[in-house]
């Protein structure tokens, strides 16, 4: 046994920020020399100061504070157990099982045993009995909650070269464990790239650190990782979460906002290695600072980065208070680790912090120049001009250009196919003038109305109401018009002598609100129909909404509701009208399926039932079915009944057919689309040239602070300055107690927890669990530090070090610790489970971001661009759609804006980004991961598209570069893996591969839609019947199927 | 750590036993099976007999009108157009879209009956209802916090108005695990409408919130992909499928056997189990085998995939499955203007299936043992948002009172909870506030809500919250 020597401080010149390696090692032997052996044994058997806070105090807090504890408010029998000098009122020193406290902790009389039956608690355990008992005996030692007292720099025990290997083996040396061996290069190549940039780098980079043997080569590895621009985009994702960072406001607007130029601070801050304590009081303070300008203001977006609520009818004082709240909330989990959320209503249960210290700590928010309001009215702003749009704008205009030419050849190529469809046309006035029509007038096969009028149908189809006149009326009209195909419903209404006033119904005025319609398909003998989606209508004419109490335009039948609809009373009420509604697709109809059109009347005032009406059907695309005006087949039609040749068709008519035509063309209407798509694409990167960005700005008179009761916006109680809870430590002296003093405050010494709090983030994000495993908080309710000699060693040394981010980080990722292997032997499994002494490595499924970001760079689709306004990776469709019922429409980036980073994806707060299936929510910062393992992620990883699409570029990589087969699986293993397969695992694989081809072998469709299916930007070669011999078609997608394999590997996703 | 207590361990060991060669299932150490995801102690959940075993949550977002629908308040056109009296509103918010305004009576636009024998009171636009009135408990006397949507649901939903606390259904998921090994706990679905609706839907309605994400809803889609990423690429067969899965778990099982890493067993089952849901999924959906009087009792619209009707059939066959928990949500219940048509409308949408819910649980044995509970975030008002004797005249939101029902496992049917006074204003009698409606299920369902607890920032959070919660006995059967 070893007693600690007295404290050391290392050489602060070995630790200096930009410290290289070999300093670094020179450092340790001057350490281990002065560090000596040392253990926290303790011969006495007596309950030390440390002790009492890991083992006695959890006990008091997890059973007791909740009515014993600071909470006065809450406080029972006016009895504290969080102070000494109080419970020693409940205490017997002497004889500790005549003290009230201990024979109330005994007794099993419901009236007097504590926690008392109502609680739901479970009698306190007797090993932990004990434990109190021995305590009292030896005199009720006490101290803090250790997280409330300075860290000083401890000891380094033992003789290991590292201090945190020293700390550790110290650790598992007490429990009969030890380290395992070093992780094989490729596992150690993989760990550190995912901990320090997020994916793996490029395959060169890799090779070259594979192929050295060198320990030097692993630091330069590691240097390689942290000066590559990547690690400010991976330590900034963890910032973002922290953040709550979102591109949309939240709540029932949840408008766009465009704070994306912070994001873009934040990672350049990590990629200039900013120190923490200025990243800190830039974030808060950046108006204040003494050097301000546009980038410090630009850094307090991260106050401004909570959720705005724009819903109608809510009070904006009340959002203001809530920001306030969510402000000082973010404090508590991202640089305290104390939960303040509860301090809001009372005061805290565990932790000493009172209703009082929360508003004294939300004081320093309460005065930002800010409405409460969301949306476009949400200030302070701060007007953006970023130097990254120019990037972006170039690219999409690039984009652009291609997709441009790509429709005029498609125009091009459909020529042809034009002037054959011309010539089919003449033929056919030729032959059968009669079908040269646009609109058809169907047999009616059933009328139906919901309320019970007569309908009924003539031989030219119009359709006239009589009978009862409900107030309201659903109508349906069924037709089977046979195999089919169907683009547009026309509506024809008619006036008629039985109406009104010979008007259009039977109602007071005469007049019609229709007010929905719908279009369905039963298909004979299902029990089941399909809406059809109606994406236009026209007519005629139309009212003004705005005089008729909502009622008139057309365009609101399509909406489904009925405070709005079309109506006509402004025209004539004595001619024939007309609508149009074009389907969104056009419809193939079998021959035992038929259409339903629906018209709905329901009204407000009702009493506008539609009295005589036709509904006629074409399969003409184009102008036909979204305009009112004569379709072009008609007016061909026309223009040859007067006896004119072809020759003469006049240059509009034939402009007009052409239009027609392409508008059912389907390989034009693609590059159509994706013009369009493009044309989009670039107007919204032209619009974020000069964005604003929501900032932090204090407003000229300041507002008073009250305490508010039970947490209520309106219910103010004592007024309060701004000030930090007094159990954290002491204020700066001559801080003026603004933000800017808070923000220096937390990263002072006067505040024992931040950088602790920090260094335990850090931590976790290199080794998979914090040395504190509750993250968020370091509170009495929270574990305690599995190592605290190492956690505070660390902060001490995070502080002396300048707050240095890059050299904690070299620190962690060069220790042995880190670099072991995470292989579990059944005994060190049994040993330690969880790996609370890291005996092994930890081995964790990567963070779904990731796992997109690791596709996207091992397959070399990535597009490594840092920074600029968001982009939108690939999404199932209809998903912003649902939540809103159409209001938001998710448009996936289109060229390389597809392959950016996950940071720069855009995060719609009511509607995650779906292919992120364990993502911080960005509603309230978040610390801690979420590691799940469900097959709704199997099936992401397995179907997603962009997975997908890495997993053919790859195999399209590695088919050109190897001849065998087993030698092409084995390259995108390496890609992937870094390693080849072995035997065992290369034949399963084979079988799949073998297997695969020949089912696309013998389905040669399949293959072809499944190498579409992988193409969704058009990135690679089409394979068609025609071009590829069906052989290389199966070929390359049993590989494209074999690659998707290997990214779903265990291994490929996980962190070993 | 937790043993499972839902059977999931089984699931692993059938997987590994049964499906695809090569395994060797003497080499992996089946004791070490314990996940890394939390489940509920077992031991916290004190074992109350459950009368549930399974819910249905027709949520109606937006603030369905008590005074049009239950709340039968005849007397009050003795009121039409005076002023609410002060001793009544008593200071009430209101929400800014009508602080301005004189809150000026309008009386209910609708006539009510009592119904079947126990003579509930329900309104003439909802007339299927009206047939299954014996079966529901209605609780009229329900209160909320809060006067806005979002955090009005937010709190109905979560027991919590801000964001971040698990939803009702991920607790109970949370707390009972599943009967069915092949579809997830917690199933919602949206009612799909046309109009762009002013309240979106927020996924974290149906989030776990600081629980596992395995416990979350997963929302049923109206669409190609009924689940996200459900569907495999065009051209990629089950077949094909088949052989990756064969593939990437012979290639795990090597994997485990070097790293003896346990999570990798239960991944290889989670992606078996995503195989049988690929399956399970479409076979839930499909309700082509479901016979035509099906469709006629849950009415025409049923045949209509992703309204609100058919959305009711599949959550009849969800209970069938031992589906633990479904949500559905119809939207577009917030009825500022033009009360009538606005209002029937919705009533038009779920009326009939509402009832042949209730119909069809009970003639198939199912609604012995499943709760189904109807009701949205909060009230409406009694003054007329707008002229209140125009047709153009609506309600603002209301928290002092509402109405919901229950119906199904536990609870006594044929009866009415609470009363409010003569405006429908505030509650007069046996006062029910939304985290009593939660204790309620949860004590239903057998857990005591005290004790379904959860660890989070060092806090035992509860779906009740920390002030008390009372269970409503008067809807609980004997």
């Amino acid at each position: 046994m070893h007693r600690y020597r007295q404290q050391n401080r290392i050489p602060r010149s070995a630790w200096q920020i930009r410290n290289p390696a070999r300093q670094f090692t020179i450092a340790l032997i001057i350490l281990s020399e002065i560090a000596g052996f040392g253990t926290s044994a303790n011969e006495s058997g007596l309950v030390r100061a440390d002790e009492f806070r890991s083992k006695i105090l959890p006990i008091l807090a997890e059973n007791c504070f909740s009515c014993h504890g600071p909470d006065a408010a809450n406080r029972k029998a006016d009895l504290r157990l969080d102070q000494r000098e109080d419970a020693l009122k409940v205490l017997s020193l002497e004889d500790p099982d005549a003290g009230e406290f201990l024979k109330r902790i005994t007794s099993s009389d419901p009236d007097l045993m504590m926690p008392p039956p109502g609680a739901n608690r479970k009698p306190i355990h007797p090993h932990d009995v004990d434990l109190l008992r021995r305590w009292i005996g030896e005199g009720a030692q006490w101290s803090g909650h250790w997280s409330l007292s300075a860290p000083v720099r401890p000891t380094v025990p033992g003789l290991a070269p590292h201090p945190i290997d020293a700390f550790v083996l110290h650790s598992l040396n007490e429990r009969g464990l030890s380290l395992s061996k070093p992780a094989s290069r490729t596992t150690l190549a993989r760990r550190l790239a995912f901990d320090l940039t997020g994916m793996l780098p490029p395959k060169e980079q890799i090779d070259e650190f594979l192929k050295s043997e060198s320990q030097d080569a692993v630091e330069h590895y590691i240097d390689q990782l942290l000066n590559s621009p990547h690690h400010g985009e991976r330590l900034a994702m963890w910032w973002l979460d922290a953040a709550r960072y979102a591109d949309t406001d939240g709540f029932q607007q949840d408008a766009t906002r465009t704070n994306w130029p912070w994001r873009d601070w934040v990672i350049e801050a990590f990629n200039s290695n900013m120190p923490f304590d200025q990243f800190t009081i830039h974030q808060f303070a950046g108006d204040l600072i003494p050097e301000a300008n546009s980038k410090s203001r630009l850094a307090t977006a991260f106050h401004r980065n909570h959720m705005t609520n724009g819903e109608g009818g809510r009070d904006p004082e009340e959002s203001r208070v809530d920001y306030v709240i969510d402000r000082t909330n973010s404090i508590g989990s991202v640089w305290l680790g104390v939960t303040l959320g509860c301090c809001q209503c009372h005061s805290h249960k565990y932790d000493p912090i009172s209703h009082d210290d929360y508003y004294r700590l939300a004081a320093f928010f309460n005065s930002i120049d800010e409405t409460g309001k969301a949306g476009r009215e949400a200030g302070p702003y701060l007007s953006v001009e970023s130097s990254t749009v120019a990037r972006a704008l170039e690219e999409s205009d690039r984009w652009l250009q291609r997709r441009s030419s790509e429709e005029v050849a498609a125009k091009a190529s459909a020529e042809p196919r034009f002037q054959q469809w011309l010539k089919e046309l003449w033929q056919l006035a030729a032959e059968e003038p009669q079908r040269l029509v646009a609109w058809t007038n169907l047999p009616v096969a059933a009328l139906e109305s919901t309320e019970g009028t007569t309908l009924t149908a003539d031989s030219e189809q119009i359709i006239q109401a009589s009978g009862k006149n409900p107030v309201q009326d659903d109508y349906r009209v069924v037709i089977r018009p046979g195999n089919s195909r169907i683009t547009g419903i026309r509506l024809e209404v008619f006036p008629h002598t039985s109406h009104t006033q010979g008007r259009f119904s039977r109602g007071r005025a005469g007049h019609f609100v229709l007010t929905d319609v719908k279009v369905q398909v039963r298909e004979q003998g299902s029990s089941q129909v399909r809406d059809l989606l109606i994406d236009n209508a026209v007519a005629d004419t139309s009212d003004d909404p705005a005089k008729y109490e909502g009622y008139g335009s057309i365009k609101h039948v399509l909406d489904d509701d009925p405070r709005n609809g079309w109506s006509i009373r402004d025209a004539d009420q004595t001619k024939p009208h007309v609508a149009v509604f074009a389907l969104a697709e056009p419809l193939l109809l079998h021959d035992t399926e038929s259409l339903v059109f629906e018209l709905r009347m329901r009204s407000t005032l009702g009493d506008a039932n539609m009295g005589r009406f036709r509904v006629s059907v074409s399969d003409q695309a184009g102008s036909t079915v979204r305009s009112v005006e004569q379709a072009p087949i008609d007016r061909l039609r026309e223009y040859l009944s007067s006896g004119a040749s072809q020759a003469d068709l006049p240059d509009h008519l034939l402009q007009a057919l052409r239009e027609q035509f392409l508008a059912d063309h389907e390989a034009y209407l693609t590059a159509r689309r994706n013009l369009d798509l493009a044309a989009r694409q670039k107007d919204e990167i032209a619009s974020a040239q000069k964005v604003d960005v929501m900032v932090l700005a204090e407003r000229k008179d300041p507002r008073a602070t009250h305490v508010l009761i039970r947490g209520v916006w309106d219910k103010p109680g004592t007024q309060v300055s701004a000030g930090i809870p007094s159990a954290i430590g002491g204020w700066t002296e001559n801080a003026a107690p603004d933000r800017l003093g808070l923000a220096r405050w937390l990263v002072s010494e006067q505040n024992p927890l931040t950088a602790r709090v920090v260094v335990n983030h850090f931590w976790q994000m290199m080794f998979g669990q914090g040395l504190v495993r509750t993250v968020e908080d370091f509170g009495v309710q929270g574990e305690p530090p599995t190592h605290p000699e190492l956690l505070d060693w660390l902060a001490v040394e995070f502080v002396e070090s300048g707050w240095n981010i890059r050299h904690l980080l070299r620190l962690m990722v060069t220790s042995q610790t880190y670099q072991q292997t995470s292989v579990i032997s059944p005994d060190l499994r049994m040993k330690d489970p969880e790996n609370r002494w890291l005996a092994r490595s930890h081995r964790f499924r990567v963070p779904s971001w990731m796992l997109r970001d690791n596709v996207l760079s091992t397959s070399g689709l990535l597009n490594p661009a840092i920074g600029g306004p968001p982009i939108r990776p690939w999404q199932p469709p209809g998903v912003w759609e649902e939540n809103f019922m159409g209001r938001f429409r998710y448009e996936p980036s289109q060229g390389p804006a597809q392959y950016r980073r996950t940071i720069y994806a855009f995060w719609r707060r009511a509607v995650a980004p779906t292919f992120l299936f364990d993502s911080a929510q960005r509603r309230v910062c978040e610390v801690r991961s979420n590691r799940t393992n469900t097959p709704l992620h199997a099936l992401t990883l397995l179907n997603d598209v962009g997975y997908l699409e890495a997993a053919r570029a790859i195999a399209e990589a590695t088919i050109t570069q190897q001849n065998s087969e087993s030698d092409r699986i084995q390259k995108i293993a390496e890609r992937i893996l870094l390693r080849r397969l072995n035997e065992q695992e290369l034949s399963p694989l084979l079988n799949t591969f073998n297997s695969t081809k020949l089912w696309y072998q013998d389905h040669p469709d399949d293959a072809l839609a499944f190498l579409q299916a992988c193409n969704p930007n058009d990135l690679f070669v089409k394979h068609s019947a025609d071009t590829h011999s069906s052989d290389d078609s199966a070929q390359l997608a049993a590989f494209v199927v074999t690659a998707a394999s290997i990214y779903n590997l265990d291994e490929a996703i996980t962190h070993e | 750590m937790n043993e499972m207590p839902d059977g999931r361990m089984q699931l692993t060991r059938r997987v590994l036993l049964g499906r695809a060669a090569g395994f060797s299932p003497g080499a992996i150490a089946l004791a070490s099976l314990s996940s890394q995801t939390a489940v509920a102690d077992p031991d916290r959940i004190s074992s109350l007999a459950a009368k549930a075993r399974r819910v249905i949550f027709l949520t109606q977002s937006g603030g369905p009108s008590q005074l049009e629908l239950f709340d039968a308040k005849p007397d009050l056109h003795r009121w039409a157009g005076k002023e609410l009296p002060e001793s009544v509103r008593q200071g009430q918010r209101l929400t800014t879209m009508t602080a301005s305004q004189k809150q000026l009576v309008m009386p209910s636009r609708v006539r009510f009956r009592k119904c079947g024998e126990s003579g509930a009171t329900i309104s003439e636009w909802l007339p299927s209802l009206r047939n299954v009135a014996d079966e529901l408990c209605f609780i009229k006397s329900m209160y909320t916090d809060q006067i806005n949507h979002a955090p009005a649901m937010t709190h109905l939903l979560t027991g919590h108005q801000l964001i971040g606390r698990p939803s009702i259904g991920a607790w109970v998921s949370y707390g009972l695990g599943s009967d069915n090994q092949n579809l997830p706990d917690y199933v919602v679905m949206i009612s799909r409408m046309q109009r762009p609706s002013d309240q979106p839907l927020y996924d974290h309605y149906w989030g776990s919130g600081f629980l596992p994400s395995k416990y979350q809803g997963v929302k049923l889609r109206n669409s190609r992909d009924p689940v996200l990423y459900l569907r495999n690429p065009d051209g990629l067969p089950p077949e094909v499928r088949r052989t990756m899965l064969d593939g990437i778990g012979n290639v795990n099982a090597k994997r485990y056997e070097e790293t003896g890493d346990p999570e990798i067993l239960t991944r290889i089952s989670q992606y078996e189990m995503s195989f049988r849901m690929q399956t399970s999924i479409p076979d839930l959906i499909n309700t082509g085998d479901e016979s035509e009087s099906t469709f006629e009792l849950y009415g025409p619209d049923s045949r209509r995939a992703g309204s609100y009707a058919a959305n009711c059939i599949l959550a009849r066959r969800l209970m069938e499955r031992g589906v633990r928990f479904v949500q559905l949500i119809h939207p577009d219940w917030d009825h500022h203007s033009r009360l009538t048509s606005w209002c029937t409308a919705r009533c038009r949408d779920t009326d009939q299936a509402t009832a042949a819910l209730v119909t069809d649980l009970k003639q198939r044995g199912l609604l012995e043992d499943t709760l189904v509970i109807w009701g949205g975030e909060f009230g409406r008002g009694v003054a007329g948002q707008g002229n209140w004797n125009s047709p153009e005249a609506g309600r603002d939101h209301h928290p002092r009172c509402f109405t919901i029902w229950m119906a199904g496992g536990g609870i006594r049917p044929g009866t009415t909870i609470g009363a409010t006074d003569e405006f429908s204003y505030n509650v007069a009698d046996t006062p029910i506030h939304v985290r009593d409606l939660h204790a309620t299920v949860l004590h239903l369902l057998g857990i005591n809500h005290e004790t379904l607890t959860y660890r989070y920032q060092g806090l035992d959070f509860r779906l009740t919250g920390v002030e008390p919660a009372h269970l409503i006995n008067g809807a609980l059967s004997g």
